[in-house]
């Protein structure tokens, strides 16, 4: 009886977020999967849609940019993630907690810059640099003095542009998360480690990596989500021209951006609900790989 | 505390009132709110800033009628892009916050007159003549931009060309002597001046060190319907009217996309340019710097005011213009014109029951000396036949230059699919100029990718 009662608490306890998560997650999810069951688009409006079954998802799979777009898609993700979300994250946070502390605090704020940059001027900012001659300061420092070519540098280098332009804002998400994770590492534990003769690199190697599984897996799990969903520096770059056509552009463009404005909600919608299966997918794997099962246990000896 | 909260619950319970009241008819004096959006303000402010000189009129009219009704305009500029412009009207449209009327391109009035997002303003040309005066003054072909499945939906705001620009300056330091340059425009008109001589120039330019390499010719740097002039230059149609389907011809598409990427092979374009900012575009086109673009008349007026060192009387130094030279030998040079349209919200989508007093309300609009002033500002070709005698329109020099264009120009079609059309085919040119495909192989991709979206409404050719 007591036991029931104490269930029904736990209830009370999580409604507020189970409503959020069902609201803003769940529905949503659902009404994206059943737009993407109808052929629904500026022709039809909100009203004279019909249902086309999996129409959309057959387009899909016919379509020529099908494949270029995953393919990029995965490209981006993955370099993103790894040279900056995770990669650059970790050596910035490792550095900082390594240096002065007051100096450390400077340069993670420094590399907060970009994220409280609004999105469009932080782009402007880019493409100016990037700029043909005599516009763009790479042009303008680097190229024009020692004699060499000069060239609008986004469309030549547009792929390295848009991982840049992300991987600069993502990298502050876990330089963030790593570096509140190394501070919480014991003390004792990081200073024995020293006086039994290790060096600062065992150090990182043997005792913060190791520390530091549970925030890898979150920042690798949620960049790795929120890349796949972002769009919006892209769309501002480049707009998905010279092969930057990552998938949750291409969904975007065709559910609610068309030059000549007939939007394809049904099809666009479709784009979405495989950006949300490959998203859950990668999710599982993940947990999987990082064995979240032992992470979320309760430790067999409790830590003093 | 008490008080307070009693006092809210009251309160709450009284909106309902308030929100019902405003609905209904009231029998005495009734206000009713049109808005008007348009894309862009700065010398374009005119499209919808001329609603509320034009209400002040209705007004007037309405008071000499007896009637109880008095109209209030709230214009509103929108800085964003076309595709956020009309995304941005679709959605508040689906969700019945449509302005009641909105300037928009003709191409949208297939897409909103099928999902009822618009009315007609009559049945049929003729009708619409009938309905106004100012109606009856519109030149007749651009009736036919407004006109879909045989109803008048919108009523013409402004059209214009987009020629083929060059600079008078930097010909004739590459020797071209006065007649020449003047005959120029007359060789692009009939055929004997070519895009492939256009290559041919540009090249000679660059090679005698009048402009730098990669300024031999400048196009649109960006998404417009600017290029499907060069894909009729080619031959290429775009819409059989009698079964109402796009079509596509392989052919036309394919020299259009080897026409892109042979300006970049040669020089005569930079290797990478498509994205290149406009600030940097105009500066380069209307300072000598290039040697042909290709723009649109409502270019001139931005240039003379923002860009060219030396305003309007240096432009017309060292700038000429004429149609869009054809691709093919002997074969008449073209425009692509674009008429931005008044069109009128449903009920459903706005709200708004008084669409009467909207189509009122632009036919005062379309009055020739209102017309003029947003055409002689902007850079736009007039839509009125009485504009041709009006002094201000006349005096206008480039106006009155550049209208000889509208002789040969050709619309988009109106037809449901074309956004999906044309997205295509910007793609294929895309990855064509670039060098990611080669032009046969974009062309072949960007006709599979039509197949796939437009299905049956496609013809290809």
């Amino acid at each position: 009886m007591e036991k029931e009662h104490r269930s029904h608490t736990g209830l009370w306890f999580i409604m507020p977020a189970l409503i959020l998560v069902i609201v803003f997650f769940f529905i949503p999810v659902l009404m994206t999967l059943g737009i993407s069951a109808t052929d629904m688009s500026s022709v039809t409006g909100f009203d004279a849609w019909k249902w086309v079954g999996l129409k959309n998802y057959v387009k899909i799979a016919q379509h020529p940019d099908s494949m270029n777009n995953f393919i990029t898609t995965l490209k981006y993700v993955s370099l993103t993630l790894v040279f900056f979300n995770v990669g650059l994250g970790l050596l910035i946070a490792l550095i900082t907690s390594h240096i002065n502390k007051l100096a450390g605090g400077f340069f993670r704020s420094a590399w907060l810059l970009p994220r409280i940059t609004p999105p469009v001027v932080y782009v402007l900012m880019w493409s100016m640099l990037a700029a043909d001659a005599p516009y763009g300061v790479f042009n303008q420092l680097f190229r024009i003095p020692f004699g060499l070519s000069t060239g609008n540098w986004v469309p030549e280098y547009a792929f390295l542009f848009i991982v840049l332009v992300n991987g600069y804002i993502g990298a502050s998400f876990g330089m963030i998360i790593f570096n509140s994770a190394i501070e919480a590492i014991p003390k004792d534990i990081m200073v024995s480690s020293l006086v039994d003769g290790a060096s600062y690199t065992q150090r990182v190697r043997y005792i913060i990596i190791p520390q530091l599984r549970w925030p890898l897996l979150f920042v690798v799990t949620y960049q790795t989500l929120s890349l796949l969903t972002s769009f919006e520096y892209i769309m501002v770059l480049t707009n998905g021209n010279f092969n930057t056509e990552v998938w949750s552009l291409w969904s975007y463009h065709k559910a609610l951006n068309n030059y000549w404005g007939n939007f394809q909600y049904g099809f666009g919608a479709a784009l979405a609900v495989v950006l949300v299966l490959v998203g859950t997918i990668l999710g599982i794997v993940y947990m999987k790989y990082f064995r979240f099962g032992a992470l979320v246990q309760e430790p067999k000896i409790d830590q003093l | 505390m008490k008080n307070t909260a009693i006092f809210l619950i009251i309160a709450m319970m009284g909106l309902p009132l308030f929100a019902t009241g405003e609905q209904e008819a009231p029998s005495g004096p009734q206000t009713v709110k049109f808005s008007v959006w348009t894309r862009e303000g700065g010398i374009n402010h005119w499209r919808a800033d001329l609603a509320v000189e034009a209400a002040e009129e209705l007004n007037a009219e309405l008071k000499a009628e007896g009637s109880d009704i008095t109209v209030e305009v709230e214009a509103y500029l929108d800085e964003g892009d076309w595709g956020n412009f009309k995304k941005k009207y679709s959605l508040a449209a689906d969700s019945g916050e449509a302005p009641a009327i909105i300037v928009s391109g003709h191409e949208d009035i297939a897409v909103w007159s099928r999902s009822g997002l618009i009315v007609p303003f009559a049945d049929s040309v003729q009708d619409v003549k009938n309905l106004a005066p100012q109606f009856d003054d519109v030149f007749d072909s651009l009736w036919e931009a407004a006109t879909w499945q045989g109803k008048v939906w919108g009523v013409p705001q402004d059209t214009e060309a987009r020629p083929m620009y060059f600079s008078k300056t930097n010909l004739r330091k590459m020797g071209w002597d006065d007649a020449k340059i003047a005959d120029l425009p007359a060789a692009m008109a009939e055929g004997r001046f070519t895009l492939s001589d256009l290559i041919a120039t540009s090249e000679e330019a660059i090679a005698k060190g009048v402009v730098a390499p990669g300024y031999g010719y400048w196009h649109r740097p960006r998404q417009g319907g600017d290029f499907v002039q060069f894909y009729k230059a080619f031959g290429g149609d775009l819409y059989d009217a009698e079964q109402d389907k796009l079509i596509i011809d392989k052919k036309a598409l394919i020299d259009f996309y080897s026409f892109q990427r042979e300006t970049v092979t040669t020089g005569i374009t930079p290797d990478k340019y498509i994205g290149t900012e406009w600030k940097i575009w105009h500066d380069v086109v209307s300072n000598n710097k290039a040697l042909f673009w290709n723009g649109g008349t409502w270019m001139w007026a931005d240039w003379a005011k923002n860009y060219a060192q030396g305003g309007e009387e240096t432009l017309w130094a060292n700038v000429g213009f004429g149609y869009e030279p054809s691709g093919i030998r002997g074969e008449k040079g073209v425009t692509l014109s674009h008429p931005l349209v008044y069109l009128i919200s449903s009920e459903k989508a706005s709200g708004n029951t008084h669409q009467d007093l909207a189509i009122r309300l632009t036919a005062l609009m379309t009055e020739t000396e209102k017309n003029t002033r947003h055409a002689v500002e902007s850079g736009h070709l007039g839509i009125l036949k009485s504009q041709n005698d009006f002094a201000p329109y006349k005096e206008s020099k480039f106006l009155s230059d550049v209208t000889y264009l509208l002789e040969n120009n050709f619309y988009q079609p109106n037809h449901v699919m074309y956004g999906l059309w044309f997205d295509a085919f910007w793609n294929g040119m895309v990855a064509s100029e670039q060098g990611t495909k080669t032009p046969e192989q974009a062309a072949d991709d960007a006709i599979r990718v039509m197949k796939v979206e437009i299905e049956d409404q496609l013809i290809v050719k």
